[in-house]
């Protein structure tokens, strides 16, 4: 950073948003009435004065390439006079006022491999984290099990045939960079092995009492091994969080004979219906199988399709297994229970089930 | 109330404080912030400590690291805090 | 340079079938940039040996800030030198994730010049995410970012980038306008968002309506949910219309309304608006009869995170109703309260909803000032064991008359 550029601007923050609306958008700014989805990936918001503006939301890998990205801003010159948005899921959106154009977008979004969907009760594209591709702390990768993921779902991203919406989101560590504990199903990398210390790096690496104090369980105490000091993990007591790595690079987690994924369902953040509530654990490890992790697609293609063929119209995830019951959900996945399913950190009591309304 | 403390003082205490820790606990803004306060009670303000720290920080004396949250040290050299 | 591709034979099986394939965008990605192609063959090399090669690399980032750059190195430069650094930046998103195609051209240039051509659209906070460069090039490319208005978003103990819904700009539900808010909160916390002071992250996500498309319940430090006080508007014939057209209304509708406030004849919809939990149910399958009120604004939610470190939370009720009108002075102090409070007496790492569960939601609520109110609370406490703080004196009940 020897000769910093003399005149730096600093602190100027995002572009405003309004240079970049859709005319038809900035227009009617606030002044919208209702909405339909035409089908899956096509909708139609109308505004009090009748303006109608078409929406074409097509599917995309978060993962994406400059030369992707022109692709994509070819079309929205070709058909959005310049516009368009992402959405909060990695979708790509394009808005326009001539109904006309729908089918062409739809074709020419084909060509260049982006199918269109996800919208109403359908599933929609995965949120997921950085994995193999840059994370340092990732117990599997990300993109490859999306893919593999949505290859084999993507029937429910072009069509609007499930109960409800179904959300579905990866993390590849308990990090959760991406905030997975509130999805339809997560898909969650775990380390099964506590940190491997290296005592001759730790203490030109890592701030002892920092690495001490970031430890949940309390299980890290100092020590000094072979003349240097450095920590101990007590191997009992450590449920594998990676906390210690986070801040101290010499304490690994990664373990490739020992890391997997574990699947968390009835998870969701809307207000409609049912409360906000938290995934809970349905399989508590699947080992990691690169390039397309079969055994993670199936149980997820499994877990959609019990959903699917029992649930009632408006059900989510979350909501049919509470109204028919964890063992009638067990029972009807084929999963099986175990003890690892019961939990035993914090406020662990307030999940066992507490009365006689049991189903059989 | 006694004079107040000139920004450039209090970024050379901190600048201590950061080369003294250095090695042996890694510090946040807010503890420079909060050791300052100590040191010179009513005689500063948040703002003269927010004001200090972007100096000590644009004069690269120290430089922002990240360890699992954001700390406040000597510039490293590259890749020197990597196993 | 950069002509041949290493062989992958893994990463080959990801281009097969109908979803968009981030192999092949690495692979178009790799004709240009050797530090592309490297990233194939370190991919390809883990998804061999099911193992990660990155590092952890937290001091890099341009002059003065303390967040937007994340260090990354590789532990196998040696085989992949291009990407021996692999550094990510962030890129603050517009609100709303709106763009102009020149907009983003301008990015891919600034990134296909100096970086690795690959990007995520966008990361999980909403930033842009401009992934993989070297160290001598942040400088440079932050310099040519904030020539055409972008700057960079938040990472470590800081504010980090917010985000929103679309709001008003498509939405009819929206209860206020959550890009403007967005945009205003982003501009006004520039020196938090850049310069880390915080004992950790503190995230802001604003959503139009209790549907929460950015779940910001479950993500953010302080959740901006739009809502409304007063009655949802019906239009009785768009609810008849609906029903001839084929929606079963009790079933659908009536029988599902969380608060059982709902009636139906066959003729007239009828809602016990003093009930009514806001929930959308009823709005979401019926747009063009049910509308929320006209009296909207939104409720404030604290303190939600992922597990890291004590356990996920959800955000929970601070501010049941308020209006949400620039400046939005009552929000920023209350905010500010906040902070303060949190930096004095925070632990390292430790989120606002950790602090929270710490010192008790209602020790929390007096030291910022703000009034308990019921709506606070699933129910009041099931235990017995109340901290007391007033209580009689002998003698004192004559001493005040
Ligand atoms: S992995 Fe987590 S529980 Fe285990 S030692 Fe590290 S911080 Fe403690
Ligand atoms: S918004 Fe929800 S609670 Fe209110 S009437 Fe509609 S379905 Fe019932």
């Amino acid at each position: 950073m020897a000769d910093a550029p003399k005149k730096r601007t600093t602190d100027i923050g995002p572009p405003h948003y309004e240079q970049f609306l859709p005319p038809a958008i900035k227009k009617n700014y606030g002044q919208w009435k209702y909405h339909e989805i035409l089908r899956a990936g096509v909708m139609k918001h109308v505004a009090e004065n009748g303006d109608a503006v078409y929406t074409v939301r097509a599917g995309g890998s978060r993962l994406m390439s400059i030369d992707k990205i022109r692709m994509i801003c070819d079309l929205a010159d070709k058909y959005a006079d310049g516009h368009l948005r992402f959405t909060s899921r990695h979708n790509i959106e394009f808005m326009f006022t001539d109904e006309k154009k729908i089918d062409t977008l739809i074709a020419d979004l084909k060509k260049i491999g982006h199918p269109v969907g996800g919208t109403g009760p359908s599933i929609t594209s995965i949120v997921h984290t950085q994995g193999w591709v840059h994370c340092h702390s990732a117990a599997t990768d990300a993109s490859g099990i999306v893919k593999s993921v949505m290859d084999a779902v993507i029937g429910h991203f072009e069509n609007m045939d499930l109960p409800a919406k179904c959300r579905i989101a990866l993390a590849c560590c308990l990090n959760m960079c991406g905030a997975v504990h509130c999805s339809d199903i997560a898909i969650l990398g775990i380390h099964r092995r506590p940190p491997k210390i290296n005592h001759d790096l730790l203490h030109k690496t890592c701030e002892i009492p920092n690495v001490v104090s970031a430890c949940p369980t309390a299980a890290i105490k100092p020590t000094t091994v072979n003349g240097k000091p450095s920590v101990t993990v007590d191997e009992e007591r450590c449920m594998f969080c990676a906390n210690c790595y986070t801040v101290c690079p010499s304490m690994t987690l990664n373990n490739p004979l020992n890391d997997g994924v574990s699947i968390w369902i009835g998870g969701k953040v809307s207000n409609a219906r049912h409360e906000p509530m938290f995934s809970k654990l349905a399989i508590p490890y699947i080992e990691n199988n690169p390039p397309r992790w079969p055994e993670v697609v199936e149980a997820v293609v499994n877990i959609i399709d019990v959903w699917k063929n029992n649930a009632r119209k408006y059900e989510r995830i979350g909501e049919w297994i509470e109204r028919i019951g964890w063992p009638n959900f067990f029972k009807l996945s084929g999963i099986e229970f175990g003890k690892m399913h019961i939990d035993d950190f914090k406020h662990a009591g307030l999940t066992f089930k507490r009365s006689a309304q049991l189903t059989y | 109330m006694a004079e107040k403390v000139s920004v450039a003082e209090v970024a050379e205490k901190m600048y201590k404080m950061v080369k003294e820790a250095q090695g042996m606990r890694k510090l946040k803004a807010m503890d420079l912030t909060k050791n300052i306060m100590e040191i010179y009670g009513d005689r500063v303000d948040k703002q003269t400590c927010k004001d200090a720290i972007r100096e000590i920080i644009e004069t690269e004396k120290c430089v922002y690291t990240y360890f699992g949250g954001s700390y406040i040290e000597l510039p490293h050299k590259e890749g020197a805090a990597n196993p | 340079m950069a002509d041949e591709l290493p062989k992958t034979p893994m990463l080959d099986e990801l281009e097969k079938g109908p979803w968009p394939s981030f192999v092949s965008e690495i692979k178009m990605a790799a004709k240009r940039s050797p530090a592309s192609k490297d990233l194939l063959g370190i991919l390809e090399r883990s998804y061999q040996e099911k193992i990660g090669h990155w590092k952890h690399g937290g001091i890099v980032g341009v002059l003065g800030y303390g967040g937007g750059v994340i260090g990354r190195y590789c532990d196998v430069p040696q085989d992949f030198p291009n990407v021996a650094h692999f550094h990510t930046i962030r890129v603050n998103q517009p609100a709303g994730w709106y763009y102009k195609t020149d907009a983003l051209r301008k990015i891919c240039d600034i990134w296909e010049k100096r970086g690795s051509g690959m990007t995520n659209m966008h990361g999980s906070t909403g930033d842009i995410i401009l992934l993989g460069t070297s160290t001598d090039q942040l400088e440079p490319i932050f310099e040519e970012l904030t020539a055409i208005g972008f700057d960079l978003g938040g990472s470590g103990s800081d504010v980090r980038t917010p985000s929103c819904c679309l709001g008003k700009s498509r939405c009819e539900w929206a209860c206020y306008d959550t890009m403007a808010a967005c945009h205003d909160f982003t501009k006004n916390y520039q020196d938090e968002l850049h310069r880390p002071a915080f004992p950790y992250k503190f995230k802001f996500k604003f959503s139009g309506c209790p549907n929460d498309c950015v779940a910001s319940v479950a993500r953010a430090d302080m959740s901006i949910i739009g809502t409304w006080r007063d009655n949802i508007r019906i239009d009785q014939k768009a609810v008849g219309d609906y029903a001839s057209a084929g929606v079963d209304v009790t079933k659908e509708i009536v029988n599902l309304c969380p608060a059982k406030c709902m009636d139906w004849d066959g003729k007239m919809l009828k809602i016990d608006n003093s009930t009514c939990r806001r929930c959308m149910h009823c709005i979401n399958v019926m747009p063009k009869a049910l509308r929320p009120g006209k009296d909207t604004g939104a409720c404030i939610l604290i303190g939600s995170k992922a597990p890291i470190v004590e356990g996920a939370l959800l955000s929970s009720v601070i501010v049941p109703f308020i209006k949400m009108e620039p400046p939005y002075q009552e929000i920023r102090d209350l905010v500010e309260r906040i902070w303060d409070l949190w930096c004095d007496e925070g632990k390292n790492r430790e989120r606002i909803g950790e602090f929270i569960q710490r010192v008790g939601l209602g020790n929390f609520l007096e030291m910022i000032e703000v009034e308990p109110a019921a709506q606070m609370v699933a129910h009041p406490r099931e235990n017995p064991y109340v901290f007391y703080e007033e209580y009689f004196e002998e003698g004192e009940e004559e001493a005040e008359n």
